[in-house]
């Protein structure tokens, strides 16, 4: 069983509810924690996780061979991330972060002037904690593709067989990284609160949900701050419903500023759920 | 001209809602045009009390490769290894494309220049619409399962420098999206300050000390706020130490208030729903000032 805490909009408490599900099911059951949010994930911290480096994700960035360059400029043409720049009668050179390592350049490159080196993107780390093994990835600060290094911590991942669950913990918003974390998952948890914002953002997650094809439920993060009727119509326009609701509290927002998982009775309204 | 973006590493730190009250206070003084360059999940519309933008277009910005009937002449062709997005598989010996993982780099075309097509997407709408405060606000959105949002980050940004140009403004305002990838890049380049927001936890300093790290990678000048500062004293100051030994300057600290919710519900700034935050607000844009000159 995959299932993803995702959510939409930042700071809902997707993290929060990933770790405090996948400790409480770790009790019983071995579980994969995997934090997908490359771009800044916490979940060891929230864990207490000492986590090592055991790979670094790299992609294909091109090399020119100058003796074999005639400076056609095609390579620069094809590139569609601009990241190749050709000026007439020069030799072409690469803007590391903006490779994006698709390969475009080498495949049209009738010379052979192009060969594959690599560049780092980010690195993938493990860490474990009694039943639970997490793995997650962490982008090199400049580096705008998310989603490669997703893909490249995903597939790492299915070496590590024989968990009865796989959490998946994924960025804030709705694009590429996102999905990529989603693809896969057999159930979604939006995370949500019941505020403007997280209702707007809510409802981008179902639809994302929707066109994944992928069954969804939502849980409603500080339920008491406001009027969660809109959330609820919003679920059920979505046929989707609320199956947990996490009351405000100093206690828990005291616990996760401290680095604890949090334990609360909604916690075991999910696990019925996945059961 | 100057540009001010606001961003903050880990999401729901308060970055939507701070942007709308310096805004406010900001426009007091000066002209402004304020933009959402969060498209995935664009919000600070909401907090002006807007639901509805005018004078929507419709962009397109990216590519997808979509294959066609003579696809079949490619069966030789490895494309499924070619695609760096995995968005390429076999159906039977047909390669299909998973529009959801194309991003439009067209390596397969390349290679089957005859049973692939690019195509440009309508990936995004950007509008834009004059606040009840007066001032403009841009906004976008990604369209769901659409790649490219750094890309529609720059058109939105395009389109408020143009709006600043013709009002003559002197500041435009930047919400960025959570994160430090693309969207996030897209909303620093081209800054002239960057106000980035933490709060007193271990995930949202280690989610700013990534972010600060794109910041310095453009060498744009920066400080820090606080936000709710007083939920952990403790770590705050953790914060402040951070920020001492690496010199950066901490240019404001707010309250936890339930203010702040309310006013989200009520969908309107803070410091237009409970004045007295507006000192605190006013001495963190004192400090962005002190440091544009």
């Amino acid at each position: 069983m995959r299932i993803a805490i995702t959510g939409g909009k930042g700071g809902t408490g997707k993290s929060t509810i990933a770790t405090a599900l996948s400790y409480k099911l770790s009790k019983t059951k071995k579980v994969l924690l995997l934090d997908l949010d490359v771009d800044c994930p916490n979940d060891d911290l929230i864990l207490g996780i000492k986590t090592e480096k055991v790979k670094d994700v790299e992609t294909m960035i091109p090399k020119f061979d100058y003796k074999k360059c005639v400076k056609c400029g095609l390579c620069s043409k094809v590139c569609r991330e601009h990241a190749i720049v050709f000026v007439k009668g020069n030799f072409p050179f690469v803007i590391q972060e903006q490779c994006i390592g698709c390969k475009a350049c080498k495949i049209v490159c009738s010379r052979n002037a192009i060969t594959e080196a690599k560049q780092k993107i980010g690195e993938i780390f493990i860490g474990k904690k009694g039943n639970i093994t997490l793995i997650g990835g962490k982008m090199k600060p400049g580096i705008e593709e998310s989603s490669l290094v997703v893909n490249a911590v995903k597939k790492f991942s299915e070496q590590y067989k024989n968990y009865d669950y796989v959490i998946v913990d994924t960025a804030a918003g709705t694009h590429c990284p996102v999905i990529s974390a989603l693809i896969g998952c057999n159930i979604v948890f939006a995370v949500t609160e019941p505020t403007p914002l997280g209702h707007h953002d809510l409802e981008l997650i179902l639809k994302l949900a929707k066109k994944l094809k992928i069954k969804s439920y939502v849980i409603l993060n500080r339920s008491d701050i406001a009027n969660k009727k809109i959330i609820e119509n919003l679920a059920r326009r979505y046929k989707s419903k609320i199956i947990a609701e996490i009351p405000y509290s100093k206690e828990i927002e005291k616990n996760y500023s401290a680095g604890k998982p949090i334990e609360h009775t909604s916690i075991n309204q999910i696990i019925e759920v996945i059961r | 001209m100057k540009t001010i973006t606001i961003l903050s590493g880990k999401g729901g730190v308060g970055k939507s809602s701070i942007t709308a009250s310096l805004s406010i206070v900001l426009a007091k003084k000066y002209k402004i045009v304020v933009v959402d360059c969060d498209v995935d999940a664009p919000n600070l519309g909401l907090l002006f009390g807007i639901k509805k933008f005018k004078n929507i277009e419709k962009v397109s910005t990216n590519y997808k490769a979509f294959t066609n009937k003579k696809i079949n002449k490619c069966k030789n062709i490895d494309l499924v290894n070619i695609c760096a997005f995995h968005a390429i598989s076999l159906k039977g010996k047909v390669p299909v494309i998973n529009k959801l993982l194309c991003e439009g780099c067209g390596a397969c075309k390349l290679l089957c220049p005859e049973g692939i097509e690019l195509k440009k997407v309508k990936n995004a709408e950007v509008g834009e619409t004059k606040t009840r405060y007066g001032f403009y606000i841009v906004s976008g959105q990604l369209k769901i399962g659409e790649s490219g949002s750094g890309n529609v980050v720059e058109v939105v940004k395009e389109r408020a420098r143009k709006i600043a140009k013709k009002i003559n403004a002197d500041f435009i305002v930047v919400d960025s999206s959570a994160g430090i990838g693309c969207p996030v890049i897209a909303s620093i380049r081209d800054s002239d300050y960057v106000v980035a927001i933490t709060e007193p936890t271990p995930s949202a300093l280690s989610d700013l000390k990534r972010v600060l790290k794109v910041v310095e990678h453009f060498n744009i000048p920066y400080g820090i706020v606080i936000n709710k500062f007083d939920i952990n004293k403790r770590f705050a100051k953790k914060i402040e130490n951070f920020a001492r030994k690496n010199e950066i300057t901490i240019i404001g600290k707010l309250p936890y208030d339930k203010s702040f919710v309310e006013a989200l519900v009520n969908l309107e700034p803070v410091v237009v729903y409970n004045k007295k935050f507006e000192k605190l607000f006013l001495d963190i844009l004192n400090n962005v000032n002190y440091y544009l000159k």
